[in-house]
C-alpha cells in the first residue's frame, strides 16, 4: 500500500501476515488500539521491538473483553508469564486465535487452557464448576452447580478418568458445529 | 515452572530444525497455513516464517478486497448484540443481493446494452405517457421500455461481430441460472459438510457449558440475558430429567390428536389460499374482459399481489398460534413444524399462480411474456410494501404493546425464520422473473438494500436478543436448503417449462416466430454445422446432449457412486463405536498401571525403611519414573496411556 507507516518495518508486518490471519491493516489497528490502552507506555515506534507489557487489568478493560465473563482466563492464557502482561505480539496472537479465520483445532487447543483454571491440562470437576459458576452469575445452588459438572463430565468422558482431557474436548468440539462461531471476538 | 505447562514448546534447536525441515517440504501455501496454525505464540512462530515479493503482493490484494466488504462494521455491530443467528439472516440478505447484482450485471450487459446501442429500441406509441402509476403497476409506459421481454429484439446486429439477440437473450439467462443452482448446490454441500453433527448435541449439559457461550457478545444487558437464560435453561434441563415420566394413554391419544388436527388445518388453510388465489385471479380475469368503465382497469391488477402478500403476512400468525398448542419433544421439532407449513403456504401460492400463468395467460394476450413479467414486476413491489409494513407492524408496535400497554409480553424478539423466509420468498419471484423481465434485479437490488437498513433500524430499536442460544449453524445449513430445494429449484422449473413447452408469442420478444425457445439452439447448432472447424460442437450437441443413452448412464453411474458412498458411512460409523470402546479400554489400562506404580513406589518405600543403607536409588528411580511418567501426561495431551494393542 502506498502510504508510509513508521511503527514497523516491512518484515515485521511481513512477519506478522505470516504468523496470524489478520492483514496489514488490522495488524495497524491492532498497534492503535494496543496504544490507546496506555498510551504513556506503548511506544508508537516498534522498529526496534521495545519490550513492554501491559498488565491484565488494562487489557480486560478493553470493549470487547470488559463484559466477557471469561476475560481474565483469556487473557492469562495467552500470556507468556501466566500472569496475564501481554506484550503487542502476545495482543495479536490473542485476537487472531480469536478472530473468524483461525481453525477449529486452534481454537479448541485454546478454549481448553482457557478453561482449565487450575492449569493440569484436564478440567476436572473443579474447573467446570469455576466456569459454571461465571456463566451465570453464580445464581445456581451448589448442588445443582455439582449435578451439573457432573453430568457433563458423564456426558463428555471417553476414557472413564472423570476428568476431560484435551481429546475429550476435542472430540466434543468436534460434534458442536456451532463452536467456530460462538469462540469469536471481533475486533 | 508455569511457563512450559501453558506451551508446546519448541524451544530446542533439534525440534526447530525438524519443523523447518518439515515446512521446506510444502509449497508456500501451505507453509502460511501450517504456520499460523501451529499453537505456538507469535515470538517462536517468527523464526520460522520467512517472506517474499510475491506474498506480499498477495497480502496488498487481500487487504484491498476487504476494504471493498459491503457492509461490514454494522455486521460487527449486529453479531456483537444478538449473537450469530440473528446475524446468520443480515448475511443471507447480503448473499442474495451479490446474487442480484451480478444478474443486473450479466443481463445489463449482454442483453440491455447491445439493444440499445444498435438503436433498435422500439417505439413508444404517442398516447402512453408516464404516469405515477406505473411505478406500481409495471405496466403502461414501462410496457414498452426494456424492461420487459417484448421490447428485445430478435434479429442479429451486424457490426464489428455478428451478435444474435436470440442466442444472447438464451444464453444469458440459462448460464445465470446454472451459475446460481452450482453456487447453491456448493455451499449447500460445505455448510452440510461443516454443520453436520453425528449426534444432537445441543440438549447435553457439556455443550451448554463448554460451546455454548458466545464470546462475541459486547453488550452488557446481552450478556446479563444470556447468562439468564442459561440458568433457565440448565434448571429447566435438570427438572426435567426428573419430570421424564410416561405419558398416559388418553395424553398420548389428545396429543396426537393435538398434532392431527393443527397439520390438517394448517395444510387446509394452505391450500385453501391457494384455491381463493386461483378463482381471484379469473376473476380478475372476466373484471378485465367486461368492464370498460370508469374505475381503473389498471389498478384492478393490483387486487391480486395485495391479497396474496395480505396471506403471506396473516396466515403464518395462525401457524405461530398453532404452534403455541402442541407440545414438540424438542424445540428444533417445532421450530422445523412452522418452518414446514409457512413453506407449504407460500409454494402452494406460488404454484398456483404460475399455473396461471403458464396455461391461461399465454391464451388470452398475443404478447404474454410482458404480462407475465409485469404481474411478477406487481407481485415484488407490493412484497417489498408488505415487508415495511409488517417490520413496522411485527417489531415496532410488538415493542410498544410489550412494553407500555401489556409488559407481560416483554420486547419482541427478532423472528430469523419468518424473516428469512421472507426474504427467500422475494428472491424467488426474482428468479422467476428473470425470463420475463431482464431488469427485474434492479428492483430487487434497491428493495433488498432498503430493507438491511430497515431490518437494522428495527431490530435496534425494537428487538432483544434471542432467549434461546445455539443452534446458529444448523439453522444456516436449513436456510441455504430450503433456499435451493423448493424455491430455487421450482423457479428453475418453471422457466425452463415456458422455455421447452410454450410458444413464445407471435408479435414481440426476441424469440418470435419459432415453436419453442429451445429452437434457438437447434437453429445455432445448423448454422455451426455449416462451418467445418466446428464439426465438433455438432457432434457434442447431436450425440451428448440430445441423446438419451448418455444420461440413462449418468443416472446409473451416479446411484451407483451414491450407493457406495452410503455402504462407506455405514463401515465408518461401526468404526466410530469400535474405536470408542478402545478408548475406553485404554483409559482402564492406564489407572491400572498407575496404580500399580503408586504399588510399586510404595512398596520400595516400605522395603526401603527397612534398609536404610541401601541409598536413595530404588527410590529415586520409582519417583523418576513417576515424574517422567506425568511429564509425558503434561506435554501431550490426550496421547496418554501405555501402547496397548489393538483389542
Amino acid at each position: 500500500m502506498g502510504n508510509k507507516q513508521t511503527i514497523f518495518t516491512d518484515e515485521q508486518l511481513d512477519a506478522y501476515q505470516d504468523c496470524t490471519f489478520f492483514t496489514r491493516k488490522e495488524i495497524l489497528r491492532l498497534h492503535s488500539r494496543y496504544h490507546e490502552l496506555a498510551p504513556h507506555l506503548v511506544p508508537m515506534d516498534y522498529t526496534n521491538e521495545p519490550d513492554c507489557k501491559l498488565p491484565l487489568a488494562l487489557i480486560v478493560d478493553m470493549p470487547e473483553l470488559k463484559e466477557n465473563p471469561f476475560r481474565n482466563r483469556i487473557v492469562e492464557s495467552f500470556s507468556e508469564d501466566g500472569m496475564g502482561n501481554l506484550s503487542f505480539n502476545e495482543f495479536v496472537d490473542m485476537f487472531s486465535v480469536l478472530s473468524e479465520m483461525a481453525p477449529r483445532e486452534l481454537k479448541a487447543i485454546y478454549a481448553f487452557k482457557i478453561y482449565d483454571y487450575n492449569v493440569d491440562n484436564y478440567l476436572c470437576k473443579e474447573d467446570l464448576e469455576k466456569t459454571l459458576n461465571k456463566l451465570t452469575k453464580e445464581e445456581l445452588t451448589p448442588e445443582e452447580v455439582e449435578l451439573v459438572c457432573e453430568k457433563a463430565i458423564e456426558e463428555a468422558d471417553l476414557d472413564g478418568d472423570n476428568k476431560l482431557s484435551y481429546t475429550d474436548f476435542e472430540n466434543m468440539i468436534s460434534r458442536a458445529p456451532d463452536f467456530l462461531s460462538t469462540f469469536h471476538i471481533r475486533i | 515452572m508455569a511457563l512450559s505447562k501453558n506451551r508446546l514448546v519448541v524451544s530446542c534447536p533439534t525440534e526447530e530444525q525438524n519443523l523447518i525441515k518439515e515446512l521446506v517440504a510444502l509449497s508456500t501455501t501451505e507453509q502460511i497455513r501450517k504456520i499460523r496454525e501451529l499453537p505456538v505464540s507469535f515470538e517462536e512462530k517468527k523464526h520460522v516464517s520467512r517472506s517474499n515479493l510475491i506474498r506480499r503482493f498477495g497480502y496488498s490484494i487481500k487487504s484491498v478486497s476487504q476494504s471493498l466488504q459491503l457492509w461490514r462494521g454494522i455486521m460487527k455491530e449486529i453479531g456483537g448484540k444478538f449473537g450469530s443467528s440473528v446475524l446468520n439472516y443480515f448475511v443471507l440478505l447480503k448473499w442474495l443481493l451479490l446474487f442480484n447484482i451480478f444478474s443486473f450485471l450479466v443481463n445489463f450487459g449482454f442483453i440491455t446494452i447491445p439493444l440499445l446501442v444498435s438503436d433498435l429500441s422500439p417505439n413508444v406509441s404517442p398516447n402512453v405517457s408516464f404516469r405515477g402509476l406505473e411505478l406500481l403497476t409495471g405496466a403502461g409506459y414501462f410496457n414498452y421500455t426494456v424492461m420487459y421481454y417484448g421490447s428485445y429484439s430478435n434479429e442479429t446486429f451486424r457490426g464489428l461481430v455478428d451478435y444474435d439477440m436470440q442466442l444472447a437473450y438464451f444464453f444469458t439467462i440459462s448460464v445465470y441460472m446454472v451459475l446460481c443452482g452450482l453456487v447453491l448446490i456448493f455451499s449447500m454441500a460445505s455448510s452440510f459438510k461443516k454443520n453436520y453433527a453425528l449426534a444432537d448435541a445441543a440438549s447435553n449439559s457439556a455443550w451448554q457449558l463448554l460451546c455454548s457461550w458466545d464470546f462475541s457478545i459486547t453488550n452488557e444487558k446481552a450478556v446479563n440475558q444470556r447468562k439468564n437464560n442459561l440458568r433457565i435453561q440448565l434448571k429447566e434441563s435438570l427438572s426435567e430429567k426428573a419430570h421424564r415420566e410416561r405419558q398416559t394413554t388418553s395424553e398420548q391419544l389428545k396429543q396426537y390428536g393435538i398434532y392431527f388436527g393443527s397439520w390438517l388445518l394448517s395444510t387446509g388453510l394452505a391450500v385453501g389460499c391457494g384455491a381463493s388465489v386461483f378463482y381471484l385471479c379469473q376473476y380478475e380475469d372476466e373484471v378485465r374482459k367486461s368492464t370498460y368503465c370508469c374505475r381503473n382497469p389498471e389498478a384492478e391488477t393490483l387486487l391480486v399481489p395485495f391479497v396474496v402478500s395480505l396471506m403471506n403476512m396473516v396466515i403464518p400468525l395462525f401457524f405461530s398460534l398453532f404452534n403455541k398448542f402442541e407440545q414438540y419433544s424438542s424445540q428444533r421439532k417445532q421450530i422445523y413444524a412452522l418452518l414446514f407449513r409457512n413453506v407449504l403456504l407460500r409454494i402452494s401460492i406460488l404454484g398456483v399462480l404460475c399455473y396461471y400463468w403458464m396455461n391461461t395467460v399465454p391464451q388470452k394476450f398475443t404478447c404474454w411474456e410482458p404480462m407475465v413479467g409485469q404481474a411478477l414486476y406487481r407481485l415484488v413491489i407490493v412484497d417489498f410494501i408488505f415487508l415495511m409494513l409488517g417490520s413496522l407492524f411485527g417489531e415496532f408496535l410488538s415493542n410498544v404493546i410489550g412494553t407500555k400497554i401489556q409488559p407481560r409480553l416483554g420486547v419482541p424478539e427478532f423472528d430469523v425464520a419468518r424473516n428469512v423466509l421472507e426474504i427467500i420468498y422475494a428472491q424467488t419471484l426474482a428468479w422467476i422473473g428473470i425470463y420475463f423481465s431482464p431488469l427485474l434485479p434492479v428492483i430487487q437490488i434497491l428493495k433488498f438494500f432498503i430493507l438491511f437498513y430497515l431490518k437494522k433500524v428495527s431490530l435496534t430499536h425494537n428487538c432483544q436478543p434471542p432467549r434461546r442460544s445455539g443452534r446458529a449453524a444448523q439453522m444456516k445449513t436449513i436456510f441455504i436448503f430450503l433456499l435451493f430445494i423448493p424455491f430455487f429449484a421450482g423457479a428453475l422449473s418453471i422457466v425452463a417449462y415456458t422455455a421447452w413447452s410454450l410458444t413464445p408469442s407471435e408479435h414481440c420478444g426476441p424469440f418470435r416466430g419459432l415453436n419453442n425457445t429451445f429452437s434457438v439452439i437447434g437453429e445455432w447448432i445448423d448454422d455451426v454445422n455449416k462451418l467445418s472447424s466446428t464439426q465438433w460442437v455438432v457432434w457434442i450437441y447431436q450425440n451428448v446432449i440430445r441423446s438419451e443413452i448418455f444420461y440413462f448412464l449418468i443416472t446409473l453411474i451416479i446411484l451407483v457412486l451414491i450407493y457406495i458412498f452410503w455402504q462407506l458411512i455405514q463401515g465408518r460409523k461401526e468404526l466410530i463405536v469400535l474405536l470408542r470402546k478402545q478408548i475406553v479400554n485404554e483409559g482402564k489400562d492406564k489407572s491400572f498401571l498407575l496404580e500399580k506404580l503408586v504399588k510399586c513406589n510404595d512398596s520400595s518405600h516400605a522395603s526401603q525403611t527397612e534398609s536404610r543403607g541401601r541409598g536413595k536409588e530404588s527410590e529415586d528411580l520409582s519417583s523418576g519414573a513417576k515424574r517422567g511418567f506425568s511429564r509425558l501426561q503434561r506435554s501431550h495431551p490426550g496421547h496418554v496411556g501405555p501402547a496397548t494393542g489393538p483389542e
